[in-house]
């Protein structure tokens, strides 16, 4: 055993340490997303898994009737409204908090370590538990409202209304992923230098000044990061619109997952599913992409 | 005069924003204490009037099959993530101490597979396990997870081996360590709060699994928390919320309990993984 260890070389064990994560990766991730997207270009149904035959070309069908039943389009504009919506509330709300949360004082140890619990709440459960405050005979948010309209808005059924149910969602999305956001950004917060914040201090530069010319052009690597692994997040998000909506009412919260979802697993039209899935993917590609290239770090080192 | 004001922004900023992150945890505790008749309640009361435990003797009485799903979802959401762990071992270790031609390759192909989406491989998936006979087993079940959860455990892991100084190894090397006993018995215990935060992470993300047992899991015996809950306690019609809220409260304190006991790897791993991976 020694001796075939020795000869190994660098290359070779560097490689075989490699292989279980790429077995798994190949098998359950790589190869399952080429074949959606030759399955997207087929009809395959669940007689075809049935009877194990293989999908038929379909010339675009899928395609062709995703776009002539406005499917694809509305769930795009769906799916981007959301993500916009979250990351921008995420980041604003993120960042207050991890301002204030960046200087010691008493009980911010706490703070810093209970805020995190809606982070570690599961998602179908935090469907659930803005399901219930949202809830429109009892729920507390009608409640809530109808106390700070002062009385004039007392039927609100946010997750009920076309127009309101996707940012009843997204409050839900936003308070699950806030904690995470703010644990990111107080630890790029330790990055900043003590030092250019006291000069700066010394100097007369004002709170907001130092924060935009000091704080930020060191905290950019961390928002960065923060912001496209949010984008990610949100683009994808499944669970919260399938437990909270389930794309209703009226199709008003049906984002690319529940529209793939649907066709795929519901009216088991799978090459419609993959149809829906590639057009997301090459979306989320190029989003990520324009961001990834236009999100100038500022090097500060 | 303008410091004091400015403290008492940040004091306003602190309670509005906990309050939003903390109110509904506190909402959904007190719900599950109350009876249905109280839940029903408008205005709603902010302290159950009497306090009861029907939610919860409910669920171990007459709706039990909740056990079952709790139950499945440990089982599958611990060997996934001792799986997870061993996978992330080898390949982290390979990515952080060889700069090889694969190595680069390999990282790209990790990063680059965290960004499809679930529902995407589930389609083929869905056929493909049908055919290998596979679909609807806990087994299959564990490895499309772990599929999962390896690109970026395996980053997150490598991000600690990275800080372990190399000379270590060498000094190993020379006393005659073959590559073996270097990772495993010498490097793998210098990195234990890595892996603690990889086996974490892959722990509470399989908890929080919808899409994968939702898509290969069809009997009732095998299905795992998040599926149970929506598919038998989320009727069109009724809802039972101080049942549903005592489910809330037992599904999520296995999660809160790992993580505030652990919270200390994790929020390191957390910070590793995403600013310097």
């Amino acid at each position: 055993m020694k001796k075939h260890d020795i000869k190994l070389s660098d290359n070779s064990y560097s490689f075989v340490l490699t292989i279980p994560a790429t077995i798994l990766t190949a098998i359950f991730i790589i190869v399952p997303i080429i074949q959606s997207l030759i399955m997207s270009f087929q009809k395959y149904g669940v007689k075809n898994i049935i009877s194990g035959k293989p999908g038929t070309w379909n010339n675009l069908r899928n395609y062709i009737k995703l776009f002539e039943a406005n499917q694809i389009p509305e769930a795009a504009y769906h799916t981007l409204w959301f993500v916009l919506f979250v990351i921008i509330l995420q980041f604003i709300i993120g960042m207050a908090l991890a301002l204030v949360l960046n200087r010691e004082f008493k009980g911010s140890r706490f703070i810093r370590s209970i805020m995190m619990t809606p982070w570690v709440v599961p998602t179908v459960i935090s469907g659930l538990i803005w399901m219930w405050l949202f809830q429109p005979q009892y729920g507390f948010a009608k409640y809530f409202i109808s106390i700070i309209s002062f009385g004039n808005i007392n039927d609100l059924a946010i997750l009920n209304n076309p127009e309101t149910a996707l940012g009843g969602i997204a409050i839900a999305a936003l308070w699950k992923q806030i904690p995470l956001t703010t644990l990111l950004l107080l630890a790029g917060l330790q990055n900043v230098p003590n030092s250019s914040l006291e000069a700066a201090t010394i100097d007369g530069a004002g709170e907001v000044r130092k924060f935009v010319s000091i704080v930020l052009p060191y905290l950019s690597p961390v928002i960065k990061i923060a912001m496209s692994m949010s984008i990610i997040e949100n683009f994808k998000q499944f669970p919260l619109f399938w437990t909270m909506t389930g794309g209703g009412p009226n199709g008003a919260t049906t984002n690319f997952a529940i529209l793939s979802y649907r066709e795929a697993f519901v009216s088991m039209n799978l090459g419609s599913g993959a149809a829906v899935t590639t057009i997301w993917m090459l979306m989320m590609i190029i989003i990520v992409g324009i961001y990834q290239k236009s999100f100038k770090v500022q090097d500060m080192s | 005069m303008k410091r004091k004001k400015l403290k008492f922004i940040k004091i306003i900023i602190l309670i509005l924003i906990m309050l939003f992150l903390l109110f509904p945890i506190y909402w959904m505790l007190i719900t599950s204490f109350k009876t249905n008749m109280e839940a029903y309640l408008y205005p709603p009361s902010f302290f159950p009037k009497n306090f009861v435990l029907d939610g919860f003797i409910n669920l171990f009485t007459e709706n039990n099959e909740f056990f079952v799903y709790y139950f499945n979802n440990f089982l599958v959401s611990f060997v996934s993530a001792i799986i997870t762990c061993l996978v992330a071992i080898f390949a982290g270790y390979s990515i952080a101490r060889f700069n090889t031609k694969w190595s680069k390759t390999f990282v790209a192909i990790l990063l680059s597979s965290q960004m499809f989406p679930i529902i995407s491989r589930m389609i083929s998936l869905y056929s493909m396990m049908s055919k290998l006979g596979i679909i609807n087993t806990r087994s299959g079940l564990i490895l499309a997870i772990v599929a999962a959860q390896v690109p970026f455990c395996c980053l997150l892991l490598s991000s600690f081996f990275l800080n372990i100084p190399k000379e270590i190894e060498e000094a190993a090397k020379i006393d005659g360590a073959s590559r073996n006993t270097i990772l495993f018995k010498l490097l793998t215990p210098l990195v234990t709060p890595g892996i603690l935060a990889v086996g974490i992470y892959a722990f509470l993300m399989t908890w929080d699994d919808y899409l994968h047992a939702a898509t290969l899991i069809q009997s009732d015996n095998l299905r795992t928390l998040s599926v149970g809950i929506s598919l038998r306690y989320l009727g069109e019609l009724s809802y039972d919320w101080s049942l549903i809220n005592s489910i809330s409260v037992i599904g999520t304190l296995p999660m809160v309990l790992v993580f505030f006991f652990f919270q200390k790897y994790m929020v390191k791993g957390l910070v590793a993984g995403a600013v310097k991976g």
